[in-house]
């Protein structure tokens, strides 16, 4: 090594120092960075899930019959839904607005007639639609049970004729954490990235202490590198946080490589944290930065990543977006590896559009500093 | 700023009101020229809620379609074509080419290249032809549980009626009646066509809210504190009380204003209903936004820097939004977790747009969330507004 890389390396490690410093000095900032993930992925974890048990039904009986009773008690006795008799429809309708019940089964009146005369016994299923996910959910439930219980007869007949056996891979209980986890990493690390490093470098030119720095002599490049590697291990910490706690208290697996994992997260976050450098170069404003950090990664990597919607499902203008959106690839990888399994030959095109915005982002921002000072 | 001080004369009690008047004025005009001076925060608090609800109103729709199915074909007779074009006739799966084997198709859900596989068994035909138990089997990439749950009920859907049919068709053969039969024909109310935007917009709206007014609130007054321009307005004879309120009324005006854009996007774009009376609308968000103003102040009053604002704001809004019932319904969370969303107004303010904008529900019907609402923003702002003037002190 030359005596001019030592010198570069040392200067670095000075800026890095000084950022440590700042950070060790008002170690709350520290305290909430790391703070945040195990919030969130408790709550995650534990709270969040898209199925309700105990959906509150409430049974509008117009028939009164045995048979009437004998579904309202099926409908009961199973352990999705929390069933209650209503007296009419209208009634049952005021429970729906004010959110007292999700649905309400009328019941009409001849029910057991048709059922006992071999006719087709429909029964009414009002369903609050405002949570249209809900709705279908609640919709293939009860539809179920009822026809399971207007079709004791079919037992008669044997098996049935065509059945379907479903095998679900890779997470066959359906858990979301499985789901989530991967997903709320990605968020994790954008957050810490682009905010924190927008938050700091903006900080300096608003106080005017990087005028300060230029005047030292130390480097352009050795100021963004230097500054940049305290968040990078930060966000690394973070990265670590999440898959420890993702593995001890929920179960989620890692059935790829381990050290692929945290290649594509040193990825991202490089990524991330040029795109932070770039943001507080061009606002020099601590709020300016929060806002445009919040709308140009936070956002992108909520929505557009795949973490909860698949990028299949959106319009092509918005699938044509996620091109250039880091996140989806970091999700990606991530499911790929934890829960699929694989190593570099699987994520190989994720890491490798990783490296790609990295690199130009990194260049777009160095650039941009430089001129901004010129 | 001889204004400020009350002179010991009989109408010094007129004067001292009006005196609050015109400090708040004064303060009112130095926030608002403040912040409209740097077009940058004004185009982000304007154009970012506009943007944000395009994009989430496009790109979030839990209306799966097109998931990317293989069809295994093992049979390749005419019926298993049939079941194959008529299971996937409704464009919830997208048929996906290649994968001719189980092996291939279990690669494929692997690689990603498709989220399930439908295997048709050889000799499907003949079997149901003879009336021998059939199997069709379904693979599925479980790592989106929810995407997996939607294609297995509709595959259980789609062959339990081929099911039912071929037994009312063999009962029917043998001169038996055919059996009685019972469905639930569903009718989803407020929402018919069970679209996910007019769910998702109030969310939203909601989270919007919280995100730019308590993050703006607390770190605007943290910058203020760090440049040290707060004590300078402190030792103006100003009261802190009014510095506060002149403070958050900008931020009020914006807010209301992002509802007001938002929504109207809402209704033009994704063809959100306003069914309620716009009274409760009007009256809630000026409730909600007490609280997550209130909640900005408080921050800023335990933050040193903008940066620990930032962070502290988030380390708020991230849990009040997942326990809200914005992304996924309260009544799917544990007790322990549901009881704490009493305590959330982010909870109160998406019930009360929901059921107001969809389901038209009014004062007689939400009056107990309004009251929940007001008095936590009451609490939040009493606390916060304490805390403030003793630090200030």
């Amino acid at each position: 090594m030359t005596s001019r890389q030592v010198r570069f390396l040392r200067r670095v490690g000075a800026m890095a120092a000084k950022e440590v410093l700042h950070i060790r000095r008002d170690p709350r900032t520290l305290y909430m960075s790391l703070a945040m993930p195990v919030i969130m992925l408790l709550l995650l974890g534990f709270g969040l899930s898209f199925d309700i048990e105990r959906i509150p039904l409430v049974i509008a009986d117009g028939d009164r019959s045995a048979a009437s009773r004998d579904l309202a008690r099926a409908i009961q006795g199973s352990h999705d839904f929390a069933a209650v008799l209503g007296s009419d429809a209208a009634a049952a309708e005021q429970a729906l607005r004010r959110g007292q019940a999700l649905a309400a089964l009328l019941v009409p009146a001849g029910f057991a007639r048709d059922l006992l005369s071999g006719r087709d016994a429909p029964v009414q299923l009002l369903v609050d639609g405002s949570d249209g996910n809900l709705a279908r959910q609640i919709m293939g439930k009860l539809d179920a049970i009822v026809r399971a219980h207007g079709q004791p007869s079919l037992g008669l007949a044997g098996t049935p004729p065509l059945q379907v056996q479903i095998y679900t891979l890779w997470n066959p209980a359906g858990r979301s954490a499985l789901f989530m986890v991967p997903g709320v990493a990605a968020y994790l690390l954008a957050i810490a990235a682009v905010l924190l490093t927008a938050l700091t470098v903006a900080g300096e030119w608003e106080r005017g202490s990087m005028e300060q720095l230029f005047a030292s002599p130390v480097g352009r490049l050795e100021i963004v590198l230097g500054k940049l590697l305290p968040y990078l291990a930060l966000g690394m910490l973070q990265l670590l946080l999440v898959i420890a706690l993702g593995t001890s208290v929920f179960d989620v697996p890692i059935r790829g490589s381990l050290p692929v994992i945290l290649l594509a997260g040193l990825l991202f976050l490089t990524g991330m944290l040029g795109q932070g450098l770039l943001i507080s170069v061009i606002a020099r404003n601590q709020l300016v930065a929060t806002q445009a950090g919040a709308l140009s990664s936070l956002l992108p990597s909520l929505m557009l990543s795949g973490m909860l919607v698949p990028i299949e499902n959106m319009p092509r203008i918005l699938q044509a977006l996620t091109v250039v959106v880091p996140a989806r690839y970091l999700v990606h990888a991530l499911r790929t590896l934890m829960l699929k399994g694989g190593g570099l030959a699987v994520v190989a095109l994720d890491l490798v559009a990783l490296g790609l915005f990295a690199v130009a982002i990194l260049a777009l921002a160095t650039l941009r500093f430089r001129r901004r000072l010129a | 700023m001889r204004w400020g001080r009350a002179p010991r004369e009989e109408s010094a009690r007129r004067r001292r009101r009006a005196g609050w008047a015109i400090e708040l004025g004064a303060v009112v005009r130095k926030e608002v020229r403040q912040t409209v001076r740097d077009r940058r925060i004004m185009f982000l608090l304007i154009a970012a809620p506009l943007l944000q609800t395009i994009l989430l109103g496009y790109a979030v729709d839990f209306n799966f379609e097109n998931i990317p199915t293989l069809v295994v074909d093992l049979d390749r007779s005419h019926d298993s074509r049939t079941h194959a074009r008529r299971l996937l006739a409704d464009r919830t799966m997208q048929r996906r080419p290649g994968a001719t084997s189980v092996a291939e198709a279990s690669a494929d859900l692997a690689a990603g290249r498709a989220a399930a596989a439908i295997v048709l068994p050889p000799g499907l035909a003949r079997d149901l032809l003879a009336q021998q138990p059939a199997d069709v089997q379904i693979l599925l990439d479980g790592t989106d549980p929810n995407r997996a749950m939607v294609v297995a009920s509709a595959a259980a859907r789609y062959f339990g009626e081929v099911a039912s049919d071929l037994l009312r068709e063999r009962m029917a053969a043998r001169g038996l009646p055919p059996p009685a039969a019972s469905r639930a024909v569903p009718r989803a109310l407020y929402n018919p066509g069970l679209a996910t935007a007019p769910f998702m917009i109030p969310g939203v709206m909601t989270m919007l809210l919280v995100i730019t007014t308590t993050v703006i609130t607390a770190m605007g007054l943290s910058r203020e504190r760090e440049m040290g321009t707060l004590e300078q307005v402190l030792v103006t004879p100003i009261r802190p009380l009014v510095l506060l309120v002149g403070k958050m009324a900008p931020f009020l005006v914006i807010g209301l204003f992002d509802v007001f854009m938002v929504l109207t996007a809402g209704v033009w774009l994704f063809g959100v209903p306003m069914n309620g009376p716009a009274a409760v609308l009007v009256t809630g968000t000026l409730l909600y936004l007490l609280s997550t103003l209130g909640i900005g102040l408080l921050i800023s009053s335990i933050s040193r820097t903008q940066q620990q604002s930032f962070l502290a704001g988030f380390l708020f809004i991230m849990p009040a939004i997942l326990l809200s019932g914005v992304m996924t319904p309260v009544g799917a969370m544990p007790a322990w977790l549901r009881s704490v969303t009493y305590v959330n107004p982010v909870r109160y303010f998406v019930e009360i747009l929901r059921a107001n904008l969809l389901k038209g529900a009014g004062f007689s019907d939400l009056w107990w969330r309004l009251l929940a609402l007001a008095g936590i923003g009451g609490l939040i702002l009493l606390v916060a507004t304490l805390r403030f003037r003793k630090r200030t002190a």
